[in-house]
């Protein structure tokens, strides 16, 4: 993605923002509140268009009207809102958009016991297990919801996974199954784009790190040859870091 | 779970409402010897058609997360056109598609304030509402439109095989309802939007179109229903269609289709389509002013959608 802008009106969301990832690659993308990851993200997948500048793969522009073009050239994204229907079946909702159909007079019907073969296939690669696979997904714990988010995202045959904030919401153990699950997509080549507020989770799964503040990409590390440190500097500000540390008995209030 | 009690919770709904059907009809009959005979049962089948087919409709876009309170407004239109097509002597094959193409076209005017415009769908049929009644006043006046010929009326009063002919247009318009619903792509799509419209978006459902084809689509049925009731009265008189939106909207609603969109069920619409039209045939049948009718099926509807408002928070509560 080069020189992206997006704007809302007045308030300019992202200002030239340039972004990459290469194969079997993750890329972590990182940032404050309101620094624009989340709409970045929103362009790479489709949902959003952008303003100006270009979307490139493999060196070719391509532009996406709807998310389904984004799905069509390979790239699924796992929406920090997970985008799920509360009130509908698991394997409902992994097909949704994309729902499987045979011909029967030839009118295209649902083909539902393909879709529900998959999807047990699909969970069970993930190993994610489900009481109940005709219960709603509202019923489903956070862990739960978000292996089928995953699952989804999966199931079309992508080379770019995008996951926004994939572990905000998960318990520890669920947290590692994420990481290994980005583990084993990189290591089929694929590359792999994660938001995430956690700057741990971060230097454990990332490769290479970039930066947004206030709607501007203020740079791309090497994970292996930055620090945490400098990342949240970065993050920050500077300045900000310094009054940090001037002022530690603060941080616990700030949590707040 | 076995497949029994699997069954027992998902129909939980209509199984309320059969044994509701049930009791209202025990109540009924101990009051009026006349209630259970077959010409009663008959007469109040064939009048439950045009409400069935609307309750149809009704329940996908309550699904959708949208509502259409113009449905009376529409079938009133539509049966302008009937008759005033009925009196130009145009064929009736040519006259019902008249009037179901009215209807459609009527359903996707809504569909596209709603969808487009962004229009919350209560206020915009409401307002679509009131200019189709004074359509229908500026039309026709006080007079009626009536004597018109009887060409269609083997619709509402004939019978194939010794059932009537309403049972089979119920049994396609609800089958035809069921597979778009459950077996086809499109039904999954409404699904989704009444959940979490925004959720449909992200993942690449065109929104705004499947809304709009299904208010096109509860248009077309009212239409239908306009089709029947000229075939069954063959006049058109000024307050047609006045109560079918309430009705349509309380079968959906005691069928057990959530007002926020998501989740209905066309088997519960039937049952509470059959529920009202008993209830106001035995209310009329052991001597009640039909005044109450409006009392009983409005209340009704506000208890039952308390009943869910409440259901439904005590479920959240507990669930966090």
């Amino acid at each position: 993605m080069k020189g992206i802008v997006k704007r809302f009106g007045g308030v300019v969301a992202l200002d030239r923002v340039d972004f990459g990832v290469r194969p079997g690659e993750v890329m972590a993308l990182v940032g404050d509140n309101g620094a624009g990851k989340s709409t970045l993200i929103k362009v790479l997948a489709g949902a959003y268009e952008p303003d100006g500048g270009e979307i490139l793969l493999g060196g070719r522009p391509v532009t996406f009207k709807t998310p389904q073009d984004a799905q069509k050239h390979g790239i699924a994204t796992i929406f920090q809102e997970l985008a799920l229907a509360a009130k509908m079946p698991i394997a409902d909702n992994i097909f949704l958009g994309q729902e499987l159909t045979r011909k029967l007079f030839g009118i295209p019907f649902l083909d539902r016991r393909t879709m529900r073969n998959r999807t047990r296939q699909l969970l069970s690669d993930l190993d994610v297990h489900v009481p109940d696979m005709n219960a709603w997904v509202e019923n489903l714990s956070g862990g739960q919801r978000q292996g089928i988010a995953i699952a989804r995202a999966l199931n079309v045959d992508a080379n770019l996974i995008v996951m926004d904030e994939p572990t905000a919401a998960l318990a520890v153990a669920e947290v590692d199954k994420v990481l290994q699950f980005i583990d084993s997509v990189r290591s089929q080549g694929k590359g792999v784009v994660v938001i995430s507020h956690n700057i741990q989770d971060v230097f454990e799964v990332s490769d290479r790190i970039t930066v947004l503040r206030q709607g501007r990409q203020i740079g791309v590390r090497e994970t292996g040859a930055t620090t945490p440190e400098e990342i949240i500097g970065l993050i920050t500000g500077a300045s900000a870091v310094k009054v940090r540390t001037r002022r530690p008995n603060r941080v616990p209030s700030e949590a707040n | 779970m076995t497949s029994l009690s699997r069954f027992a919770r998902d129909a939980q709904r209509e199984l309320i409402l059969v044994l509701a059907i049930l009791m209202i009809c025990a109540l009924f009959a101990s009051q009026s010897e006349f209630f259970l005979t077959e010409r009663n049962l008959t007469t109040v089948l064939r009048r439950s058609v045009d409400l069935a087919i609307i309750g149809a409709g009704m329940t996908l876009v309550i699904m959708s997360g949208g509502i259409d309170v113009s449905v009376g407004g529409i079938l009133a239109v539509s049966a302008i056109f009937i008759g005033r097509a009925f009196e130009a002597d145009l064929p009736a094959p040519i006259v019902v598609i008249i009037g179901v193409s009215v209807g459609t076209l009527l359903g996707l005017m809504n569909g596209a304030i709603c969808a487009k415009a962004k229009v919350p769908p209560i206020i915009a049929t409401l307002g679509s509402m009131y200019v189709f009644i004074a359509v229908l006043y500026l039309v026709i006046g006080g007079t009626w439109i009536s004597g018109l010929p009887d060409t269609l009326s083997f619709l509402t009063r004939g019978d194939v095989a010794g059932i009537p002919v309403g049972v089979f247009i119920i049994a396609a318009v609800y089958g035809f309802c069921w597979i778009l619903l459950h077996r086809q792509p499109w039904g999954r799509h409404l699904c989704a939007i009444g959940n979490d419209e925004g959720a449909a978006r992200l993942v690449g459902i065109p929104v705004d179109r499947v809304k709009m084809q299904a208010y096109a689509l509860l248009g077309l049925l009212a239409g239908l229903a306009a089709v029947l009731y000229v075939a069954r009265l063959r006049n058109v008189e000024v307050n047609i269609g006045t109560n079918v939106a309430l009705e349509a909207i309380a079968a959906t609603i005691l069928g057990g289709a959530n007002i926020r969109g998501g989740v209905g069920s066309l088997i519960g619409t039937l049952l509470g389509v059959v529920f009202i039209k008993l209830m106001q045939n035995g209310l009329v049948l052991i001597g009640v002013s039909s005044l109450w009718e409006g009392v009983v099926i409005g209340g009704l509807l506000v208890v039952v959608l308390s009943i869910d408002a409440l259901q439904s928070r005590y479920r959240y509560g507990r669930s966090l």
